[in-house]
């Protein structure tokens, strides 16, 4: 147990180093790959639902020669079972996912958070928070992590961008019949702008639609600098708004340009995160794209869309189903397969949404017509 | 209309989809011709579902129940889904049921049964007509029926006046529980199979879920034997093609089994099987059946919770133990022997979720 333990330790450790050093602009001392494969034959000796896979599949990582060969974990199976290397006495943390898709809410669990918080405050830093502002106020759309609702992934990040980014922060908590009280939210935004402070507001999409729906017309002009991390989709936590009307509604009731919206694309399966460029390229810095809708990935995550029938990777820019192949998943599954469509080029992923034309299921049910969502 | 009169125009409707059903007939030819094109289902499928699941007949018993659950109205609008294209039968036959005028609205993805029946009552000179119309333009006091996903459902109850009753038959799917210990898996298997395979498991009754109350042992020989029987009827009855949809969440569902417990790959079918259930997987469409082994009813029980409000019907065995228990579980939910899930009684809709 202890030299799982040590071993788990050390790879975190390289994870992190390669991160520190892809941060600075040096070329880590390992390559992607020989990381990655190091993760996975860990992974393969110590998560069961790993070791079934490749002993099904026949594809096992020592015989891969490199982490794109790999079979992936599929995100369902975080709701199925634990996907984790260690035993629950050594969880740091476990993440829940919402629970809309099934009833049941998939959990990552973590024997470190030190690994996640180095991949997100990176990229956080690479995407929000480059230009540091000296003092900063945060609004989070989330209730602190102490709250029975505080489990999940996003709301940690949040806390963690508030904690390390921001002078003050006020989160918002979640009321029975709403995720957040508007009246409360004018409170915070004409606080914070009394200060004179850029502000970030940070949330779900669906949280900043309903408060947007709340506040009608009413315009909350925070001051220069400010901006916006949204996330997610709206999960029938809200009416369904188009990503541009969304955009647009954001900048204008809160007098920011569109760039200053920056949009995040992350999971519970994941460590990682992807960011929007468009802050970043707005400020004359270099990023893969600077187009809303495009996510870019950090180094330690890469993205690659596979076609739908045998989950192998397409040519770059058609379009597939995304998997991820993250080094910061140290404890759990190296390389996670979504069903989300998008389209890959480089370190970029567009994302995209349902299949058009996709015939419906006659009266049988869809998983997400169960749970209400479209 | 008379109780007589309505159970007249239900029998004429029966009649007329005989000759449907019947391959010798013009009309059987034709909609044999058609049908795989507009389903998507292959010509064998469509053979299947004609002679097997097309409703031709009623108990006087089952007719009488009928008629009552039909309700009544000066007239009844059809909104009919595509994929399961024999419930047009069951649909028209409630609707003749209820009122002496009604109007039917086809899929546009499958618009070829409806316009054969109508074909083949007016060739009967019966008196159980009904007009094929193109948009619902319902008058106050009318019934609408609605088959079809809960959007279309939602988005017509929108569209209808305050004074129009909508009725609406959404989606579902079915679930099959197996006794481990039973001496008769085998044959249990192949019946179950014969009730996923009609309509490529995309009805509403169509099993998606099994659960085998017994030991590891029990499921995994109940789970390896299904996906024999299900390679077989591929032989017998072949898929249709599958949307790029369909063949992504097949991919995903067999790449998670395959981590989470045991999966079956066939030729075109997969049995998943998870021995230590923590919760339940809805696999996708398309001949998929997803096998959990339970250690007691509670333990069922606790994992369809999520599921409840989604089940239209529960295969079970004669000797079942469980189905008073599913009976107070899941009201609405039709229990039927195994083998015949996709045979339900010709006593009302298909779905009665929305009659408890």
């Amino acid at each position: 147990m202890n030299r799982d333990r040590e071993e788990r330790a050390e790879l975190h450790a390289r994870v992190r180093a390669f991160i520190d050093a892809s941060e600075k602009g040096e070329t880590p001392a390992e390559s992607f790959d020989a990381l990655g494969l190091a993760i996975a034959r860990h992974q393969a000796e110590h998560v069961p639902a790993y070791r079934r896979l490749v002993a099904h599949r026949n594809e096992h990582p020592r015989d891969a020669a490199s982490v794109r060969q790999l079979p992936a974990v599929p995100t369902d199976a975080f709701r199925l079972t634990r996907i984790a290397a260690h035993p629950p006495s050594d969880d740091a943390a476990l993440f829940r996912t919402s629970g809309t898709m099934s009833g049941t809410p998939g959990e990552h669990a973590l024997s470190t958070t030190a690994t996640y918080q180095a991949a997100a405050l990176a990229w956080g830093r690479w995407a929000l928070f480059f230009d540091a502002p000296a003092a900063m106020t945060a609004i989070a759309l989330t209730p602190p992590r102490a709250h029975p609702l505080g489990n999940s992934s996003l709301h940690f990040m949040i806390q963690l961008f508030a904690t390390e980014f921001a002078r003050a922060v006020r989160y918002l908590q979640p009321w029975p019949d709403r995720l957040v009280d508007a009246a409360e939210f004018v409170e915070a935004c004409a606080t914070a702008s009394r200060a004179a402070e850029p502000v970030i507001v940070m949330g779900a999409s669906f949280a900043f639609v309903q408060v947007l729906d709340a506040l009608g017309d009413e315009r909350l002009a925070l001051p220069e600098g400010s901006r916006i991390m949204h996330t997610g989709g709206f999960k029938g936590r809200s009416r369904e708004v188009a990503p541009d009307e969304l955009l647009s509604r954001m900048a204008t009731t809160f007098a920011i340009p569109e760039s200053a919206v920056v949009g995040e694309y992350g999971m519970t399966e994941l460590s990682s995160q992807l960011y929007e460029g468009t802050l970043r390229a707005a400020r004359g810095l270099p990023a893969p794209s600077a187009r809303h809708g495009v996510f870019v990935a950090p180094p330690w995550l890469h993205v690659v869309a596979v076609d739908a029938d045998k989950l192998r990777p397409v040519s770059e820019g058609e379009i597939g189903i995304l998997r991820f192949e993250d080094l910061a998943n140290v404890d759990s599954a190296l390389v996670v397969q979504t069903a989300d469509r998008g389209r890959c080029r480089g370190s970029t992923v567009e994302l995209l949404g349902r299949l058009a034309g996709a015939p419906p299921r006659g009266c049988s049910l869809a998983v997400e017509e169960l749970m209400g969502r479209p | 209309m008379s109780q007589q009169e309505r159970e007249r125009r239900v029998h004429a409707v029966l009649q007329a989809a005989r000759r449907l059903s019947d391959p010798r007939d013009p009309l059987g030819i034709e909609a044999r011709r058609a049908l795989p094109g507009a389903t998507g289902l292959s010509g064998a499928s469509v053979e299947l579902s004609l002679v097997r699941h097309l409703e031709t007949s009623v108990t006087s018993d089952d007719l009488g129940k009928l008629v009552t659950r039909a309700g009544s109205a000066p007239r009844v609008h059809v909104v009919l889904s595509a994929n399961v294209f024999t419930g047009v039968v069951r649909a028209v036959a409630l609707a003749v049921a209820a009122a002496p005028s009604v109007m039917v609205r086809p899929s546009s993805r499958e618009a070829v049964l409806a316009p054969l029946l109508l074909r083949a009552i007016t060739e009967l000179g019966k008196e159980a007509r009904f007009e094929l119309i193109p948009t619902l333009e319902p008058a106050p006091g009318d019934h609408v029926h609605v088959y079809g996903r809960r959007e279309t459902i939602a988005a017509i109850r929108v569209g209808c006046p305050a004074d129009v009753t909508v009725r609406g038959h959404g989606p579902g799917f079915g679930i099959a529980v197996v006794d481990g210990a039973t001496s008769e898996a085998a044959l249990l298997a192949e019946s179950l199979s014969w009730d996923i395979v009609p309509f490529d498991q995309r009805g509403c009754l169509s099993p998606r879920l099994a659960f085998v109350e017994g030991s590891r042992d029990d499921a995994e020989r109940f789970a390896s034997r299904l996906a024999v029987e299900l390679d077989q009827r591929e032989k017998e009855v072949p898929r249709g093609a599958l949307s790029e949809e369909e063949r992504r969440d097949r991919s995903l569902y067999r790449r998670t089994l395959q981590a989470v417990g045991q999966c079956h790959d066939g030729v075109a079918s997969t049995v998943g099987l998870d021995l230590d259930p923590r919760a339940m997987f809805l696999p996708p469409t398309g001949r998929h059946l997803h096998v959990v082994r339970v250690a007691s009813a509670d333990e069922m029980e606790r994992l369809l919770v999520p599921y409840r409000g989604a089940i239209t019907c529960i295969g079970v065995t004669e000797k079942s133990s469980l189905a008073a228990r599913f009976a107070t579980l899941l009201p609405g939910a039709r229990i039927l022997p195994i083998g015949n899930m996709q045979r339900p009684p010709l006593d009302g809709p298909v779905d009665l979720r929305e009659m408890v």
